[in-house]
């Protein structure tokens, strides 16, 4: 077998993507800083049960023994190993955290999808007030202007709110859970059967609008305005009101949507729940959203939490559909000449040094490189051996 | 994987899918001249319509959908349920319907107490069936003609889709079980669908009513 072959899944990363996805990390890292966060590190490996709460979907987690015969993963989520690392050290709360760092889960086999990908995120732990949900958003908006040339759509939901209506309409939590699952998922033929039962119900109109009520929050609200809803459902509607309020008075170029058939990112979500894409992307670029029980896997006493993840990798792919082809300067110059090398280096953005012995090795260098060639010898090649 | 901002992409499952939902696009407004006359052709643009077609095997849309690079995949949910798909199913189409079926020779006892090898081209829903009835089976992938599985003694059943039974019927082999219907969906990538709300809705919603038409109109006949 040859031995220069990479494992399924994953990849190099050289070249403009590997720069433009440094300096994303660089940008989101003093970001972070300049707001008084604390840089987190956890290991790769953890514990199997860490990872208890967390629902992998269709993906897996690698697998290994330690010397114990205990099995550790490398690490699929990057929250959960900080609700680990506060549940077992006696860290005064409340705290705001900040983290960076590649995770690891296998997708399924040849599909296109790579098994490892950069994260960066926030974890606000101990504010029970809606002022931490805030901060994220405002992070959310000021990535946004920093990276993405404020191009982020903000989504809102809550991660209670499905299940509220669905046990104000059933008592049968296995039928509650089928509704759910085809909501959550759009399976708008199995959700419209499951329905059908409730056709008397005064929530059917509601329950047959459902699953189309996402999108701009006027449009939502007035469709609201036309179901007759229970009050605790409507003190939740007018709780997301606020937050749209805040967000048009705060930020008023900020797009937002509202999405209430959704599911939470992890089941672990207790509150509001927040997510950011842009038209072009993949994927959602930002995801989060408070989870008060976090810590309840690890230890008795809760915690109230506001996490976000970053996907680095969507963001990057983004920043490189946008990127212009710059023109490189390829430099050929003798020994001699390195300080005035250095100089124009210096001045003519995007150059680089040859280090070809030759002019024709140089001008071949600057031709594969597909760069201008700059010749600096005058003719009078190799001075120093 | 990056979306193409102006444009939704449909993938299409070609052959006979393909055949049964060109004459439902149409009655929902879209031209599908360039389907028709496809030659050897795969890709479809349009100056006049916001859609770009694709043709590709079934297995091959839920890959396009799953990696962002078709907006909308029209599939059987055969090929949606065995390869585990996430994206949303907004429609069925009621078209292309069978069902699938445990089917061996007259020989075959389903209760024989002994671990059973099961030939299909469906090993995720075969072990899906078997482990609800609480039977741990050998599977056997088979790609295609899978009813001579039983008939060489490569496996002692098999669990595949039928429309009307006839092929099982004509190889001397007999349904034992039925399983999941099958039918022609059309799925949405779940980004696409935030991305581009209203104008996959439009398509989705044109489609269904043509749907409806169709339907109306068989049980009037």
């Amino acid at each position: 077998m040859k031995n220069n072959l990479l494992p399924l899944g994953t990849r190099d990363e050289f070249g403009s993507r590997a720069s433009i996805k440094q300096n994303i990390v660089a940008v989101i890292q003093r970001h972070f800083e300049a707001r008084g966060f604390s840089r987190i590190s956890t290991p790769l490996l953890e514990k199997e049960q860490v990872f208890e709460p967390y629902q992998l979907g269709n993906y897996q987690m690698y697998r290994f023994l330690d010397q114990d015969g205990d099995t550790l993963v490398l690490r699929p989520d990057l929250t959960l190993p900080i609700a680990r690392f506060l549940s077992s050290t006696n860290i005064p709360l409340p705290q705001k955290f900040f983290y960076i760092g590649d995770i690891f889960r296998i997708s399924r086999r040849l599909s296109g999808s790579y098994n490892e990908s950069t994260q960066a995120g926030i974890e606000l732990i101990g504010y029970k007030s809606i002022k931490a949900e805030l901060e994220c958003l405002m992070i959310i908006n000021q990535l946004s202007d920093e990276l993405l040339d404020s191009s982020v759509e903000i989504e809102l939901g809550y991660a209670d709110f499905a299940r509220g209506i669905l046990r104000l309409l059933t008592d049968d939590t296995q039928l509650q859970e089928e509704i759910l699952q085809a909501l959550y998922d759009k399976k708008i033929p199995t959700y419209e059967s499951l329905i059908s039962k409730f056709s008397n119900n005064e929530l059917f109109e509601f329950l047959k609008r459902w699953p189309r009520l996402f999108g701009k929050p006027d449009v939502i609200f007035e469709q609201l305005t036309k179901f007759d809803l229970p009050v605790m459902i409507q003190v939740k509607i007018d709780a997301l009101k606020e937050i749209i309020e805040w967000i048009s008075q705060t930020m008023p170029e900020q797009k937002v949507s509202l999405d209430l058939s959704s599911r939470a990112p992890q089941k672990y979500y207790t509150g509001l729940t927040f997510r950011g894409f842009s038209k072009d992307g993949a994927g959602y670029l930002f995801s989060g959203g408070r989870y008060d029980k976090l810590l309840a896997n690890f230890q008795d006493q809760t915690e109230s939490a506001i996490g976000m993840g970053i996907d680095i990798d969507v963001i990057a792919d983004l920043a490189l559909q946008k990127k212009t082809k710059k023109t490189k300067t390829m430099i050929y110059f003798n020994n001699s000449q390195w300080n005035e090398a250095e100089r124009v280096l210096a001045k003519i953005p995007h150059s680089v040094l040859s280090l070809a012995d030759t002019k024709k090795q140089a001008q071949l260098e600057a031709e594969q490189a597909d760069a201008k060639f700059l010749d600096l010898t005058g003719g009078n090649e190799n001075d120093i051996e | 994987m990056i979306l193409n901002e102006n444009r939704i992409k449909i993938a299409l499952t070609k052959g006979r899918v393909e055949k049964q939902v060109v004459p439902l696009l149409e009655e929902a407004g879209i031209n599908c001249d360039q389907i028709r006359n496809k030659k050897r052709r795969l890709i479809f643009d349009s100056t006049t319509q916001p859609y770009e077609f694709i043709l590709a095997k079934g297995p091959d849309v839920t890959t396009f959908l799953e990696r962002g690079a078709a907006d909308i995949g029209i599939v059987g949910s055969d090929i949606l349920t065995e390869h585990q798909s996430t994206q949303y199913e907004l429609l069925d189409l009621d078209i292309g319907k069978c069902q699938f079926v445990l089917a061996s020779t007259e020989a075959f006892d389903p209760d024989e107490p002994r671990r059973k090898i099961i030939g299909t081209k469906y090993p995720n829903i075969t072990k899906r069936y078997f482990d609800k009835l609480g039977q741990d089976v050998e599977i056997i992938k088979i790609e295609g003609s899978v009813e001579l599985a039983p008939l060489t003694g490569l496996a002692d059943a098999i669990v595949d889709i039928t429309e009307t039974g006839t092929t099982i019927r004509e190889n001397n082999l007999k349904i034992y079980d039925y399983l999941d219907k099958v039918s022609t969906r059309l799925v949405v990538n779940r980004m696409s669908l935030k991305q581009h709300p209203s104008e996959i809705y439009n398509f989705v919603d044109n489609l269904s009513a043509a749907i409806q038409m169709n339907n109306d109109r068989e049980i009037a006949q």
